[in-house]
């Protein structure tokens, strides 16, 4: 894997780990958008409805969409377009959080497909507290404090449930953390279906939402934010969710506890062995993991203006799942999750402009958005064949046997592609509505 | 026709920094056993993955029967009747015996396995080369000696006529490796030819015809077995004279710093228990061995000692310490160090770096760590000591990814770190499994000089040369129990062979 300079001896850059995982990232999210441009193709010259132009126009935004500044004189005009700037940031802070929550359960050898329960469990007990708590008595500032703790616990508790069964009964985490997926969906509709206090019952039309955090005079701060990107709904929860990743970053590699976990999820006998508590570790990184998913919830119920809508009939979170794409896209790194969560949601942002600009209707720019998806999962393999050619050249071990990490990490990216599949296939209410208020 | 079947002409292997194979040339005749012999990491498994297909080389060429042919891959190797048994077993866990040796060998009928005939084809050859082994079981559950009978079922299920052994001595008992040579005799008698990749001495002495011997990726030499002595072969394979026995003064035991009182641990395998009411103290200034054939609770007895297990009666103690329920951590905390039998599975995280394994125990001591955080500075200058002390050759020194290491630089890392940690006892399983004999030398030495320092040594050990040698008092283990204590000097291998079959033992009250 390695290659070294034979004058200096140190590794060359372009084989260090690090670069390789960028480049293959890279390369991957630049496959995915050919990918996306030629479904763009295939369907404009399969369809009548749209001209070669509406193509064309097709094929920019895939690539520009987050430029786009409109339509002027029937033609497409591009430049820094603010409100996309913001509602880029705004809608990646919960891929940044979900990412991070996979991320970091990837690095202690578990594979957390709960976010998207962690997120809902977070998601109830954010709002409740956001709502309940009156603001004429506690100020608004501590509530929201409150209201992020919560949704942090709650992520949390959801999180070590599945840990816990694993440590103790060595039950496979994925198994659970499925299970425990859909009793958080349903969990959450009753929970709210019998609260009607909690029901957004002052707009007409507003059926089947709850109430708005900015309704009890709870909101993130925008901390200027709001000045760079009039228009747009972000706020301080980017900064918050990028000061997160990083204390993430210098937990898992500076601290003591940090090295505990990744022992414990890289070889738990001899975690063991070393008189490190095996159990503990286990629990404790699903918690954290949880408590990470559950953070994106509250960050993102928080900004006061997100509504949620409660009567989805137990449709489990998109932004949960889409934590697993964005953890392989940035090969588990937490400062690389920060960029990967950003683009997941400038895809977002280039749907939303394809359906609102071509002639291209929404599932088919879902489809786009899903393809790219899909294919920037394939990091690890494309890391994986920069790797072997790296490899063959340089690999000084003799008795080579075939890396475990890889196989695991191919066998991560194909479940996770098997999820966003399965997620993208499902409709998701529950996004569409936070946006397009 | 060749008088070789196979010849390996001036080959040349190259890794960036390593010429692993340098001008080598391997002739093996047919129905020859031909050892290869070497240190760790003197080109050996390069030398064979070549010839298996699994690497190219730079230069050189391989002739078959005087032919010359191109191997590019394991399926070529087959081909051309190559059969491996590699050090690591290449078996699926989960799959039963016959699954395995049929893989990728399957007769099929409309694409419907006929597992009756490879049954019986299987059965037939078990028979026929004395390999037992109990087709219907899973490989997850058979021992590790029958696990590699199934592998040298799957070459002969191949029909192979080449059979390399890459160090297949190295996890069997004394009685398996017997067996093994008595197969492997077979096979030459039938005219198969045979590569036995080795460091043990005695046992290339004991079964093979010649010798290759490769000393750091050169070739020193080709010789007939029976005109060398395993004296010049180990000065041949080391590059200098070699003490195959431990030089040692008589031991001067001092207090007892370890006990164990009716020890009991129960098996996973089976409902009986593993280790059954088992005592004996050790000394400080004293290295006491267990003996006794693999699988008669020597594993459990030291999961018992270390916690790795649950005992389920009996006390322990250490430094007039009880720690019978104690954490794991706090019996190493009390003054254990512990070479684990395992060194994959306990003893290292392969996929950290050295340094980072080299402080496993220690990263939570104020020396390496403040409020939480690591002291990166203190863990490199640490793990730099270690290795130079202990000799530790890895790539890149203490950022080495651990599983890039040989078997014996990561077992000198382990006795590093276990060595290092100064703790009145020392429990060492195995320490020397697997390794040449310029390691095994130096690592004697070192639980030698533990001793005359004055700490308890707790040795675990299959090789019969290595308990005679090093050991001050011998205690037999016998399907769990403690079946004799002997004095090394005063017995030889053959009472301690009948000890450890169980035809012998002592009462309970000699103590």
């Amino acid at each position: 894997m390695y290659k070294v300079d034979p004058k200096t001896g140190k590794q060359k850059f372009y084989s260090t780990a690090g670069f390789q995982s960028i480049a293959s990232a890279l390369i991957s999210i630049l496959i995915g958008l050919i990918v996306g441009m030629l479904i763009i193709i295939f369907v404009g010259l399969t369809r009548e409805e749209i001209s070669t132009k509406g193509m064309l126009e097709g094929v920019k935004l895939v690539f520009f969409g987050l430029f786009n500044t409109g339509r002027v004189d029937n033609q497409l005009t591009f430049g820094f377009n603010p409100v996309n700037f913001g509602n880029m940031l705004f809608r990646g802070i919960p891929l940044i959080m979900t990412g991070l929550s996979v991320a970091v359960a990837f690095k202690t050898g578990l594979f957390n497909i709960g976010a998207p329960g962690q997120y809902l469990m977070s998601t109830a007990a954010t709002l409740y507290v956001a709502i309940v708590v009156p603001t004429e008595t506690v100020p608004a500032w501590l509530v929201w404090v409150f209201a992020f703790g919560a949704g942090i616990i709650a992520g949390a508790l959801w999180g070590a449930i599945p840990g816990l069964l694993k440590a103790t009964l060595n039950i496979n985490e994925v198994i659970t953390c499925i299970m425990t997926n859909w009793i958080a969906a349903n969990l959450v509709t009753w929970f709210f279906d019998v609260r009607d206090y909690l029901k957004n019952s002052d707009e007409a039309g507003k059926i089947g939402y709850i109430k708005t955090t900015a309704s009890n005079g709870v909101e993130t701060a925008k901390m200027g934010l709001d000045k760079l990107f009039p228009g747009s709904q972000v706020n301080g929860g980017i900064v918050i969710a990028i000061v997160i990743a990083i204390l993430i970053y210098i937990m898992m590699t500076k601290t003591t506890f940090g090295y505990k976990l990744k022992a414990c999820g890289s070889n738990r006998h001899a975690a063991k062995y070393a008189g490190i508590n095996d159990k503990a570790s286990i629990i404790a990184s699903m918690a954290i993991a949880g408590g990470l998913a559950g953070a994106g919830a509250s960050l993102y119920y928080l900004s006061g203006h997100t509504e949620f809508y409660w009567s989805t009939y137990m449709s489990l979170p998109a932004e949960g799942f889409n934590g697993i794409p964005v953890a392989l896209l940035a090969s588990n790194h937490p400062i690389g999750v920060i960029f990967a969560g950003i683009f997941m949601s400038l895809l977002n942002i280039d749907g939303l402009m394809i359906k609102s600009l071509t002639a291209y209707n929404e599932y088919i720019a879902d489809i786009i958005i899903a393809s790219i998806v899909y294919l920037s999962a394939f990091a690890m393999i494309v890391k994986q064949v920069i790797g072997r050619k790296g490899r063959k050249a340089g690999n000084t071990n003799v008795n080579d046997e075939p890396d475990p990490a890889l196989l695991e990490a191919q066998r991560a990216a194909a479940k996770a592609a098997m999820q966003v599949e399965a997620n993208d296939a499902e409709p998701a209410p529950a996004e569409e509505e936070g946006g397009n208020k | 026709m060749s008088e070789y079947v196979i010849e390996m002409r001036h080959i040349r292997k190259e890794f960036p920094g390593i010429v692993a194979n340098d001008d080598i040339t391997l002739q093996l005749k047919k129905g020859e056993i031909h050892a290869l012999l070497g240190e760790n990491g003197a080109g050996k498994s390069t030398l064979m993955s070549v010839l298996f297909g699994l690497y190219q080389p730079e230069e050189g060429e391989i002739l078959k029967d005087g032919q010359k042919v191109r191997i590019h891959n394991p399926n070529d190797a087959t081909a051309l009747g190559i059969g491996m048994v590699h050090q690591h077993f290449k078996l699926i866990d989960v799959f039963t015996v016959l699954d395995n040796i049929i893989l990728g060998a399957e007769t099929t009928k409309l694409g419907f396995l006929q597992k009756k005939e490879a049954r019986k084809k299987v059965l037939e050859l078990s028979e026929k080369y004395g390999l037992k082994v109990d087709i219907d079981a899973k490989i997850e559950d058979i021992t590790v000696g029958m696990q590699q009978r199934v592998e040298i079922l799957k070459m002969l299920y191949r029909e192979n006529e080449i059979l390399i052994f890459d160090e297949p001595t190295a996890v069997l008992t004394p009685q398996e490796i017997e067996e093994l040579m008595e197969v492997m005799r077979g096979f030459a008698r039938e005219g198969k030819s045979i590569l036995f990749i080795s460091h043990k001495l005695n046992e290339i002495m004991a079964v093979s015809d010649r010798v290759t011997v490769l000393h750091k990726g050169k070739c020193v030499g080709t010789v007939n077995t029976k005109d060398v002595t395993k004296q010049e072969l180990s000065t041949m394979m080391v590059g200098r004279p070699v003490q195959l026995e431990i030089e040692k003064k008589p031991a001067e035991p001092g207090d007892v710093i370890f006990s164990v009182e009716n020890l009991t641990v129960p098996s996973k395998l089976h409902k009986n228990d593993a280790v059954k009411n088992v005592s004996f103290d050790v000394r400080g200034g004293e290295i006491v061995c267990i003996a006794g054939i693999d699988g008669n609770g020597q594993s459990e007895l030291v999961y018992g000692i270390t916690g790795l297990e649950k005992a389920s009666s009996g006390k322990i103690t250490l430094c007039g310490q009880d720690i019978s329920g104690a954490s794991i951590r706090k019996r190493s905390m009390t003054g254990m160090s512990h070479i684990a039998e395992d060194r994959h599975k306990h003893g290292l995280i392969l996929d950290f770096t050295l340094e980072q394994n080299l402080v496993l125990q220690k990263f939570r001591e104020k020396e390496f760590q403040k409020d939480g955080f690591i002291k990166f500075g203190a863990v490199r200058k640490y793990a730099e000591r270690l290795i130079d002390e202990y000799d530790v050759r890895s790539g890149q020194g203490p950022v080495t990814v651990v599983r890039s290491m040989s078997g014996g630089n990561q077992q000198k890392a382990i006795i590093a770190r276990e060595l290092d940690r100064d703790e009145p006892l020392v429990v060492a399983v195995q320490p020397t499994r697997g390794l040449d004999v310029g390691a095994i030398e130096h690592i004697h030495k070192q639980l030698v000089a533990e001793r005359d320092r004055g700490r308890a040594v707790l040795l675990v050990s299959l090789e019969m040369d290595e308990v005679m040698s090093l050991s001050d008092r011998i205690l037999v283990m016998y399907e769990g129990e403690i079946v004799g204590e002997l004095d090394p000097e005063k017995t030889n291998p053959q009472e301690l062979g009948l000890y450890m079959a169980g035809a012998k033992r002592q009462d309970k009250e000699v103590e």
